[in-house]
C-alpha cells in the first residue's frame, strides 16, 4: 500500500507543473486549476493499479484533461466562456510600472491565451507543451486526423493574431 | 502549390506531421516564395516563445493539497474494507441464511447433536451417569413425570443385551429432556427424548467425537442416541426401541 503510493509519488508528482499549466488552459481560474487537479490526482491515485509503464505524463494528462471537462461540464451554467485568470485583468488592471521585456512578453502572452477558445488552448497545450502526434491528439480528442491539422493550424494563427491585438492594444495605450 | 494551399500546410509542416510527398512539395514552394518562409519563421518563433512562457508552475500548496489528498485516500483505504458495503450485504446474508436454516432444520442442525454428544460425554467421565440409579422404567417414568413437563416413553429392555440403568434431566438447546441411561456391558448408551416443539428428527446417523449418533422422531418425541456402540448395533437398537413403543410393550 505505502510501496504503491510512493511510487505514485515517484511517477506523477514530477509532472504537477504540467498537470497545472493544462489545467489552467482549460478551466482558467488558479483556485479552479488546483481543484482540477487535486481532483485529478486523486482520481489517478484510485486507478493506478491500471496504469502500467514508466512514463506516467500522458496517462495523467488525459486524466486532468477529462476531470477538467466534468468541472466545465459541471459548472457551465456559471459562465458560457472559461477564461484565463489573473490575465484577463490584465489589460482592464493597471499595467506594473516596472516590468521587464519579458515579464511584458509573458503577460501580454498569457492575456492573448485567455482570449482563444478553450478548444485551441487545449490543442496547443497538447501539442506544445506536451508533445502529443497527431496521431495522438485525433485519439485523445476523438477527432479526424484532418481536425487535428486544422484545428491546430487556425489555433496557432489566432493566437499570433491575438499577441499582436494586445500589443497593439497596448501601444495605442501609451500614446 | 499556390500560397493558399500552402497556408493550410505550414502549421503542419512545422510539427513534421505531413506526408512524405506533401513535405517536399511544401518544400519546394517554400524555397520560391519568400512570404511562405516568412510566414513558417514567424511560427516557429511563436512556437519557441509559447512553449518558453505558456507553461505555468504550480502554486507550492498544490503539491501540499494532492500530497495530502493521496495520503488521506490512502488511510481511508486502509481502513476502507469494513466500509465496503458488500461486507454487510454478505455478512446479512450469511446471518440469514444461518438462521433461515438454524429455523427451518433445527432438527438436522448439528449444534443439537453436538450438545447430545457433549451431554453424554460429561456423564461418562464421572460414573454419575444418572440422577436416579433405577432399572424399574415405572419408577425412573414417574421420576422424570415429575421432573419435566412430559412424559417420556421409557422401554426397560429395549433389545436383548441392553437394560435400563437410570435417567437424568438435561437441557438441550436450552430445553429440558429426558435422558434415559442404558447399559450394554459396559458401554453405556444414552438415549434422549423430548416432545418437538416445531421439527421433527428425521432418521440419520453421525459420528461426532468418535461416538455414534442416531437420531429418530415418532409422534410424541424426538430421540437422539448417544454410544460408542457400531452403527449396526445402533440401528438394532433403535429399531427395537422404536418396536416396543409401537406395541406399548415399555417393559
Amino acid at each position: 500500500m505505502q510501496e504503491k503510493r510512493s511510487r505514485f509519488e515517484e511517477l506523477c508528482l514530477p509532472h504537477l507543473d504540467a498537470a497545472y499549466t493544462l489545467a489552467r488552459f482549460l478551466v482558467g481560474k488558479d483556485g479552479d486549476a488546483q481543484d482540477v487537479v487535486q481532483e485529478a490526482y486523486l482520481r489517478a491515485f484510485k486507478g493506478f493499479k491500471r496504469f502500467r509503464g514508466e512514463n506516467a505524463r500522458p496517462w495523467l494528462m488525459t486524466i486532468v484533461r477529462n476531470t477538467a471537462y466534468s468541472w466545465i461540464k459541471k459548472h457551465a451554467r456559471e459562465a458560457n466562456i472559461i477564461r484565463l485568470d489573473p490575465e484577463i485583468d490584465a489589460a482592464s488592471a493597471p499595467k506594473p510600472q516596472l516590468e521587464s521585456f519579458w515579464e511584458e512578453r509573458l503577460r501580454q502572452l498569457h492575456e492573448a491565451l485567455s482570449r482563444l477558445p478553450v478548444e485551441s488552448r487545449e490543442i496547443l497545450g497538447l501539442r506544445e507543451i506536451e508533445g502529443w502526434s497527431y496521431q495522438k491528439l485525433a485519439s485523445a480528442l476523438k477527432l479526424p486526423l484532418g481536425t487535428v491539422m486544422s484545428r491546430l493550424s487556425r489555433a496557432r494563427e489566432r493566437l499570433r493574431r491575438e499577441i499582436e491585438g494586445v500589443r497593439n492594444m497596448e501601444a495605442q495605450d501609451e500614446l | 502549390m499556390n500560397c493558399k494551399e500552402a497556408s493550410r500546410y505550414l502549421s503542419a509542416y512545422l510539427d513534421r506531421e505531413l506526408d512524405l510527398c506533401r513535405h517536399r512539395e511544401l518544400e519546394q514552394h517554400l524555397s520560391s516564395c519568400p512570404e511562405c518562409s516568412c510566414h513558417v519563421q514567424e511560427l516557429q518563433e511563436l512556437r519557441s516563445f509559447f512553449v518558453a512562457g505558456a507553461p505555468y508552475q504550480a502554486p507550492p500548496q498544490l503539491r501540499v493539497k494532492v500530497l495530502a489528498a493521496i495520503r488521506q485516500e490512502e488511510e481511508k483505504r486502509r481502513s476502507a474494507f469494513f466500509y465496503w458495503p458488500w461486507v454487510y450485504a454478505a455478512a446479512v446474508v450469511v446471518l440469514s441464511s444461518f438462521l433461515a436454516w438454524n429455523i427451518l432444520f433445527p432438527g438436522t442442525q448439528s449444534g443439537v447433536l453436538r450438545e447430545a454428544v457433549q451431554r453424554y460425554s460429561e456423564s461418562l467421565s464421572p460414573v454419575q451417569a444418572a440422577d436416579i440409579a433405577s432399572a424399574n422404567p415405572q419408577v425412573v417414568k414417574t421420576w422424570l413425570a415429575a421432573k419435566l413437563d412430559f412424559v417420556p416413553p421409557v422401554v426397560g429392555f429395549p433389545a436383548s443385551g441392553y437394560s435400563l440403568a437410570g435417567a437424568r434431566v438435561d437441557s438441550i438447546q436450552n430445553r429440558p429432556v429426558a435422558t434415559l441411561v442404558y447399559k450394554h456391558g459396559d458401554d453405556v448408551v444414552t438415549l434422549f427424548c423430548w416432545p418437538p416443539r416445531r421439527n421433527r428428527l428425521s432418521k440419520s446417523n453421525h459420528t461426532i467425537d468418535g461416538y455414534h449418533v442416531s437420531t429418530w422422531s415418532n409422534a410424541e418425541c424426538n430421540y437422539i442416541l448417544v454410544s460408542k456402540l457400531s452403527d449396526r448395533q445402533m440401528d438394532e437398537f433403535a429399531d427395537s426401541f422404536r418396536v416396543h413403543v409401537k406395541s406399548g410393550a415399555y417393559f
